[in-house]
């Protein structure tokens, strides 16, 4: 390939430009030492502004790739590539077909010492996919490894423009000489390494919670499982069966939910919240709000110096206890007390008192005894500081108030009931002892009505939009519970469609007709009470008849659609982690990182992240494990050198930047006689908030440095057409 | 049209009844129903929630999602010359419960209007032109609905243009501008002589 120094006219009005721009000017003056000669291992440079590239000494390669024919069939390669070589600075270009693949980073290896290069521009998809790889090509080249700046011709070019021949080519041109531009004037930075902290969080002890915790411990990692709930287990616990081998959900959440109150690695928080959480990967510092549950463990009796006490939950408090409430975990269809346990396997067996009734009456108190002495009625709220290097968030998901679609009567007819209201009812530990009765007057029902989709694949703004994924396979559960249990009882499936999409799932399918479900498809339209039966007209449309049908039942069990758990949004605002629109926290990427989070260190398990079934939720734990103890056993943690630097030359020392920045990273400090700012590099997240307020232009935010956006801007709107 | 494949012409004809031929979708139909509606036809996924909660289905052979699904395919013969087409009551339930957030019942209403283009129209809905165009009502008041007014405490007409005739020009101007009156005459002169 054609080897050029341009010296077009478009040269020369640039030139004049970058005089005029009086930062550029300033800095140049100061940029006293010769070019930085790219060496990896270089120190870096005391002043951010010492070492600073001269633009007249770049050599900058141009790599151009076609990406198969996602680049290449939009647009014309070689007018492109014929442009670039006519740009400032530019002394190398070349095309590839995939200049991510071997022989494409080889290429580029090649062209830096064959052409002894200072920068590197790559013209292909995007930053997000292929940064990392051209920085390591880079790097093997014999380059800093940010001597490196990415064209995006793909996914913001030919992709959008994939009929516009002619433009896509023009504006890849266009991108090319704006980045080689930025590459000229690029500067040799170092990470910074920040030490991790080996121990991990866990917000939400569900299944998935429970799961990433059991692994994160058994890695050695001191692991803080943080539950707002009183116990572990979440919705699983509130289940009867699971599809498709119905093995008995508590018998085999028990063991791990034992194992989690067991293990030494393990310190479990519960009735307690993420209150505050501040720094960034390896360097977490978590502020944990723990509710004031009004009874103390054996640990905290003791500590208090009640040797000896603590709640051992004998339970000898609740039968005392004068207030009746429902029960939350029962869905109301149970009475507790104001001190109670919400089930009998909690973990940890400690009495909780709900202080929004409890009427201080005492008698607890009296109850529990001077030897344990465990109820404390003027508890308040403790908080407790911990510092972790990675967190996961496994928050799961509620039940959608299903009454908001009110064709289906829920919560105004009797027998229309849940599918969490269900499985409570069916449970040999819930309220009726296993016994599935109808609400209204205590009967076995002989027909029931199964809504599918009951609120999900929703867009009047009502329901939900999406598909919520384990409804169709409970569903399926549910009919056979009800044969198995109920003989004679006929489950009628309203469905629009059987996703059963996951292992063994179709078969279960195929058992549960061949059992005498029965399947109509169609959507119901609504549901009427007979109000003297309080029998349910089921309406709907049978599609496969293309006939319209009224079916008498006894009850309905309508499969609701979920939503993010209560407590979701502000949970994940403190960690710093995106939702997508409905609610559901947003994975760093959808196929090829499902766990990670766009923070660094924070890591998303189980449903909280979208609609799973116990399978799949138990998978995205053991890789949200996984991923979370990456940092904490590398020991330290690689910072992006985005950070900000202080020309302390030109700090007037006003202070204003301090209060600007959003993560506390910026403090005013003594130097040389003199009051300047100073960064606290490893808090620093590179927003340039700061950089863009400076009044004396004192903040030099590197890779993104005042002089490169300057000429990236000249490249741009000077370049014109040669 | 459908594809000739030779067979006698009565064997041809039940051969076309029974599939669908890709050559009787129009997709111009399709768009065109979608743009005048003002609603997403093209998004029914067939659930069949509106013929479920449609008053009109259980008493009749109107199946308004089987309308909706012509619409999807462009099927504008088969659905525009249903005589079912015209079973609709607008009780706008189906519009209230569709779960794609679709209004069939204006979809019916603008494949009416397409319908009536061609002329394709039941009479009685031309006699009610005649009538609104005659009294300002579809369904004028009569002896027994003033009988149990009177009993209710009401005017013996309502406050409309049975209250106040000299509105009537107007409304007449209206349904003239559109040429509705001239063409529900015509045709009905052409059905019934
Ligand atoms: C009726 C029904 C039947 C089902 N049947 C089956 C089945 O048979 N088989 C199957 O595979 N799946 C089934 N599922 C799905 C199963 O419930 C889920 O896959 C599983 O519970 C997801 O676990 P999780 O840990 O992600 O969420 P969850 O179980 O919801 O756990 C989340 C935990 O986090 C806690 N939490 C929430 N927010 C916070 C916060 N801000 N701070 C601290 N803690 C918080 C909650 O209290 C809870 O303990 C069924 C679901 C339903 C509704
Ligand atoms: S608080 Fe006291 S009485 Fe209540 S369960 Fe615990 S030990 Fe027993
Ligand atoms: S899993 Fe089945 S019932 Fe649940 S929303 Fe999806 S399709 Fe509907
Ligand atoms: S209710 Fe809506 S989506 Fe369902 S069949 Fe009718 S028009 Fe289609
Ligand atoms: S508006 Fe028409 S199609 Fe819709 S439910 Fe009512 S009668 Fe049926």
């Amino acid at each position: 390939m054609a080897e050029k120094k341009s010296t077009t006219k478009k040269t020369e009005s640039k030139k004049d430009t970058k005089k005029v721009a009086p930062v550029k000017q300033e800095v140049k003056k100061q940029a006293a030492a010769p070019a930085a000669k790219p060496k990896a291992e270089e120190a870096p440079a005391k002043s951010p502004i010492d070492n600073l590239a001269k633009a007249e000494d770049a050599r900058i390669g141009v790599f151009i790739c076609h990406c198969g024919t996602n680049i290449a069939g939009s647009m014309d390669i070689e007018a492109v590539q014929e442009a670039a070589k006519t740009f400032p600075h530019v002394a190398y270009v070349d095309n590839y077909k995939y200049m991510c693949s071997m022989p494409g980073q080889t290429v580029i290896h090649k062209a830096i010492k064959d052409h002894k290069l200072t920068g590197v521009v790559v013209a292909a998809c995007t930053p997000r996919l292929h940064e990392p790889t051209f920085r390591t090509a880079t790097k093997d080249g014999g380059l800093n490894p940010f001597r490196f700046e990415m064209a995006n011709i793909r996914d913001q070019n030919s992709w959008v423009h994939m009929h516009d021949r002619e433009g896509s080519t023009d504006k890849a041109k266009d991108a090319i000489r704006i980045a080689v531009a930025k590459a000229a004037l690029l500067q040799d930075l170092h990470p910074k390494a920040v030490p991790v902290e080996k121990a991990a969080m866990v917000v939400g002890a569900g299944v998935a919670g429970m799961q990433a915790a059991l692994d994160l411990a058994a890695a050695g990692i001191k692991t803080y499982l943080i539950e707002k709930d009183m116990s572990i287990g979440g919705r699983m616990s509130q289940l009867d069966k699971t599809f498709p081998t119905l093995d008995c959900s508590q018998c085999i959440l028990t063991p791990k939910m034992v194992d989690v109150g067991r293990s030494p690695n393990i310190e479990l928080m519960t009735w307690s919240e993420v209150h505050e959480v501040e720094g960034y990967i390896g360097n977490f510092d978590v502020t944990i709000r723990k509710k004031a549950r009004g009874v103390m463990t054996p640990k905290e009796a003791e500590a208090k110096g009640i040797v000896g006490g603590g709640c051992n939950g004998c339970g000898d408090c609740e039968g005392v206890c004068p207030v009746i409430k429902p029960n939350e975990f029962e869905i109301g269809m149970k009475p507790r007390k104001a001190i109670y346990v919400n089930h009998p396997q909690v973990v940890p067996l400690i009495y909780t008192i709900d202080f929004t009734s409890c009427v201080k009456c005492g008698l607890c108190v009296t109850a529990c005894g001077p030897e344990k002495r465990a109820i404390d009625l003027e508890m308040k709220d403790e908080f407790v500081k911990v510092k972790v290097g990675t967190a996961i968030l496994a928050t799961g998901y509620d039940i959608f108030p299903i009454e908001n679609k009110q064709e289906w009567g829920y919560k105004r007819y009797e027998n229309v009931i849940s599918s969490l209201e269900f499985e409570r009812l069916i449970c040999a530990s819930g309220p009726t002892g296993g016994h599935l009765v109808r609400p209204s007057d205590g009967e076995t029902p002989k027909r029931v009505g199964f809504v599918l989709c009951a609120g999900s694949r929703d867009n009047t703004g009502t329901g939900k939009p999406y598909c919520s994924r384990f409804c169709c396979m409970y569903s399926l559960k549910h009919a056979h519970q009800i044969i198995e249990k109920i003989p004679g009882c006929v489950p009628y499936i309203f469905y629009m469609d059987i996703r059963s999409f996951g292992k063994m799932y179709e078969e279960f399918y195929y058992r549960i007709q061949d059992e005498g479900a029965k399947f109509i498809r169609g959507r119901v339209a609504n549901i009427i009470e007979d109000k003297a039966t309080k029998n349910l007209h089921v309406m709907a449309d049978d599609t496969l008849l293309d006939r319209p049908i009224d079916m008498e039942v006894d009850m309905v069990v309508l499969a609701a659609a979920i939503q993010p758990a209560a407590d979701t949004n502000r949970t994940r605002k403190l960690f710093g982690v995106s939702c997508s629109s409905d609610g559901w926290l947003l994975e760093a990427h959808p196929k090829l990182n499902p766990c990670g989070t766009t923070t660094a260190g924070v890591f998303l398990a189980g449903v909280c992240q979208g609609p799973k079934d116990i399978p799949d939720t138990v998978a995205s734990a053991e890789g949200a494990a996984s991923a979370a103890s990456i940092p904490i056993h590398m020991g330290e943690v690689e910072l992006e050198p985005y950070f900000a630097s202080c020309i302390p030359e030109k700090c007037a020392g006003c202070g204003m930047c301090v209060n600007l920045c959003p993560y506390s990273a910026l403090s005013l400090v003594e130097k040389d006689g003199r009051t300047v700012m100073q960064v606290t590099e490893a808090k620093c997240k590179g927003c340039g908030t700061c950089g863009g307020f400076c009044p004396g232009g004192a903040i030099w935010m590197n890779h993104f440095t005042t002089p490169q956006i300057v000429a990236q801007i000249d490249a741009f709107l000077l370049g014109g057409e040669q | 049209m459908a594809r000739t494949k030779g067979y006698p012409e009565a064997l041809e004809k039940k051969l076309h009844e029974q599939r669908f031929f890709r050559e009787d979708s129009n997709p111009e139909f399709s768009k065109k129903v979608k743009t005048l509606s003002r609603t997403i036809p093209h998004m029914c996924y067939q659930c069949g929630t509106c013929t479920g909660s449609c008053p009109s289905a259980p008493r009749s052979t109107y199946r308004i999602r089987k309308f909706m699904r012509r619409v999807v395919l462009g099927l504008e013969n088969e659905a525009l010359t249903d005589p079912d087409l015209w079973l609709c009551t607008t009780c706008y339930s189906c519009s209230d419960r569709c779960p794609r957030d679709i209004l069939p019942t204006d979809v019916i209403m603008t494949m009416r209007n397409l319908a009536f283009q061609r002329d394709i129209i039941p009479v009685n809905f031309l006699k009610t032109v005649t009538a609104i165009y005659a009294s300002g009502h579809g369904v004028p008041n009569n002896d027994v609905n003033r009988a149990a007014r009177e009993r209710l405490g009401l005017t013996r007409d309502p406050p409309t243009t049975h209250m106040y005739p000299e509105y009537m020009p107007a409304i007449r101007k209206i349904i003239d501008h559109y040429k509705l009156k001239a063409n529900a005459d015509r045709i009905i002169k052409e059905r019934e002589g």
